[in-house]
């Protein structure tokens, strides 16, 4: 499914971020987490996760789906962090500043495991180290 | 012994009235939001970092200070472009000395506003605003519009403590003299707490702006706009005859405006609507400012070099062109060697091709708790909270400067704040380049 990903804030990744625990079980099932409509959610077949692919293919990331009536069929809204920002796009068009809002993707379902932030830095960013 | 009113070092609210007590080893913070809360219990917290580390070989291990110190500024003095990310959850003071290191090395220095409102300040050079305090909104407001912002979330005190709830001079009964407009696509804790929402389309911003500015201007928008928008034409004369008959209406802005397609663009429309709006009755617009001293770091950087943020030393004096010299272009286009992020979790909050590059590059961290970045970063530097443990200057996110006490000490004898750790820093960069 093509969607345009929303990123934001919300309280308890704001509380748990500014806590220092980025790398809780608590972050993870706050933040890696795809919310879309029930239409959108059902057209996937009801799946428990969904991998968000960035529009040129090159990142995918597996997060927790969520079910909610806040964003209307063909949006989709992660809270703001790590797992968001794999699959935002980096072009800035000249203002320094990324498309955290409105950034076109794909939503399929898959069975991938849910990293957790510090497995993120550590397989996908520095390689595995 | 309780501390009262105490700064909030947490988002750009600054608030002005917590009350802490420091007691067995335990913080009790009254009259924090969540996230204040949370940032106050790092005083005590069991994860804090406190002791400097450093990788080597692959391995992580703790060191001296002085051995930090030294790995950090062989990192900056031997890099020909380094980036200075000088976060926001900072003191003025520190981010000034993080400045003067960037043009000392001829490097870069960038802040949040980067990666926050820095579409905003770029759509304010463009076209001038109309601002006014948080003070005048909380008194003469009779109408509040968060447009592309979720304040109940992303700064929780805003609406009770300037926004929409207090009594002020000119709106006695509070909420009850105030009518509440969000924009957003989404349907927020904020919209649902709004006498009026307009759920737009994702990325239609400006094409919003551009009808509400035509019809203010007593013309009809092309009938497309109410498939681009997603909203009726009749809900925008509306919205446009509320703004009219109100007596002052404050606008807030967040990154729904700035971060969505048209950047800049949308700022600027924004801001042009908001001065002709004033032909027919008062209206201010301002940033809401999720960071901390993101304002700070604009300020000074204006004041000391004449840009705003992504200010580029590389040849000896400042230069400033957005896309080009900010911090995700130039790690997206690995236009820098080595990076020192001081107080942002960089690597958490940034687009991936950006990520992946700093974290393969030397990389000094300062920060006071573990996150990506440090995960990431080749030394750590312990960080001391800023308005908890030392003093300084804070940006409000009305860019009114509120001077911020401390209500204990650094937990470090090796430093007092993150400004002398800088300052620290910033000599023995001296003392090696001078050798």
């Amino acid at each position: 499914m093509e969607a345009l990903l929303n990123t934001g804030s919300t309280i308890d990744e704001g509380r748990l971020a500014k806590g220092g625990n980025k790398y809780s079980e608590d972050y993870k099932l706050e933040c890696a987490v795809c919310w879309m409509c029930a239409e959108d959610y059902a057209s996937l077949g009801c799946p428990d996760k969904v991998a968000v692919t960035s529009r040129d293919g090159r990142y995918t990331i597996a997060v927790y789906s969520k079910v909610t009536e806040s964003v209307r069929s063909g949006h989709v809204f992660i809270p703001r962090s790590i797992w968001a920002n794999v699959v935002v796009e980096p072009d800035t068009f000249s203002t320094g500043s990324p498309r955290y809002k409105g950034s076109p993707v794909m939503v399929e379902p898959t069975n991938e495991e849910v990293l957790s932030a510090e497995e993120i830095v550590l397989k996908l960013y520095m390689g595995g180290e | 012994m309780v501390f009262k009113n105490i700064i909030c070092p947490v988002c750009g609210g600054s608030c002005d009235d917590i009350q802490v007590e420091l007691k067995d080893g335990k913080i009790d913070v009254q009259n924090a939001c969540k996230m204040g809360n949370a940032k106050f219990q790092e005083v005590v917290s069991h994860h804090r970092i406190l002791k400097p580390t450093i990788r080597e070989n692959g391995k992580v291990k703790d060191v001296s200070w002085d051995e930090a110190l030294e790995m950090a500024a062989d990192i900056l003095v031997n890099s020909k472009r380094p980036l200075f990310f000088l976060g926001s959850e900072t003191s003025c003071e520190a981010q000034e000395v993080g400045l003067h290191m960037a043009e000392y090395l001829g490097g870069l220095a960038d802040s949040n506003a980067t990666i926050c409102h820095g579409p905003t300040v770029m759509g304010i050079q463009e076209s001038g605003m109309v601002g006014a305090t948080a003070g005048q909104a909380k008194n003469r407001a009779d109408m509040i519009v968060y447009w592309g912002v979720n304040a109940l979330e992303s700064m929780p005190r805003h609406m009770s403590k300037y926004g929409v709830f207090p009594r002020g001079y000119w709106t006695k009964r509070g909420r009850f003299d105030r009518t509440m407009v969000t924009v957003d696509p989404r349907v927020t804790p904020t919209a649902v707490a709004s006498d009026l929402h307009l759920q737009l389309n994702p990325n239609s911003d400006y094409e919003l702006l551009s009808a509400l500015f035509t019809i203010l201007n007593g013309r009809e928008p092309h009938p497309s706009v109410e498939e681009i928008t997603g909203i009726p034409i009749s809900v925008m004369k509306q919205t446009v005859e509320m703004m009219k008959e109100s007596n002052y209406v404050s606008i807030y802005v967040g990154l729904g405006v700035s971060s969505s397609y048209g950047k800049h663009r949308n700022i600027e429309i924004a801001l042009n609507f908001v001065k002709e709006m004033n032909n027919y009755t008062k209206c201010n617009i301002g940033a809401l400012r999720g960071h901390c001293n993101v304002a700070g770091f604009n300020q000074i950087a204006s004041y000391l070099y004449g840009y705003p943020f992504g200010l580029d030393f590389g040849k000896g004096y400042p230069r400033y062109n957005p896309g080009e010299y900010t911090t995700v272009d130039v790690l997206r286009e690995k236009d820098v060697d080595a990076a020192f992020v001081m107080s942002a979790d960089l690597v958490n909050h940034i687009p991936a091709d950006s990520a992946k590059y700093l974290a393969e590059i030397p990389m000094i961290c300062l920060d006071i708790a573990p996150c990506p970045s440090t995960t990431a970063a080749d030394v750590v530097l312990p960080g001391v909270i800023d308005a908890m443990e030392c003093d300084g200057t804070f940006y409000r996110l009305d860019n009114v400067p509120v001077y911020f006490e401390p209500f204990t000490d650094s937990p470090f004898p090796e430093t007092k704040s993150n400004e002398d750790t800088l300052k620290q820093l910033f000599a023995k960069i001296k003392a090696k380049k001078e050798a």
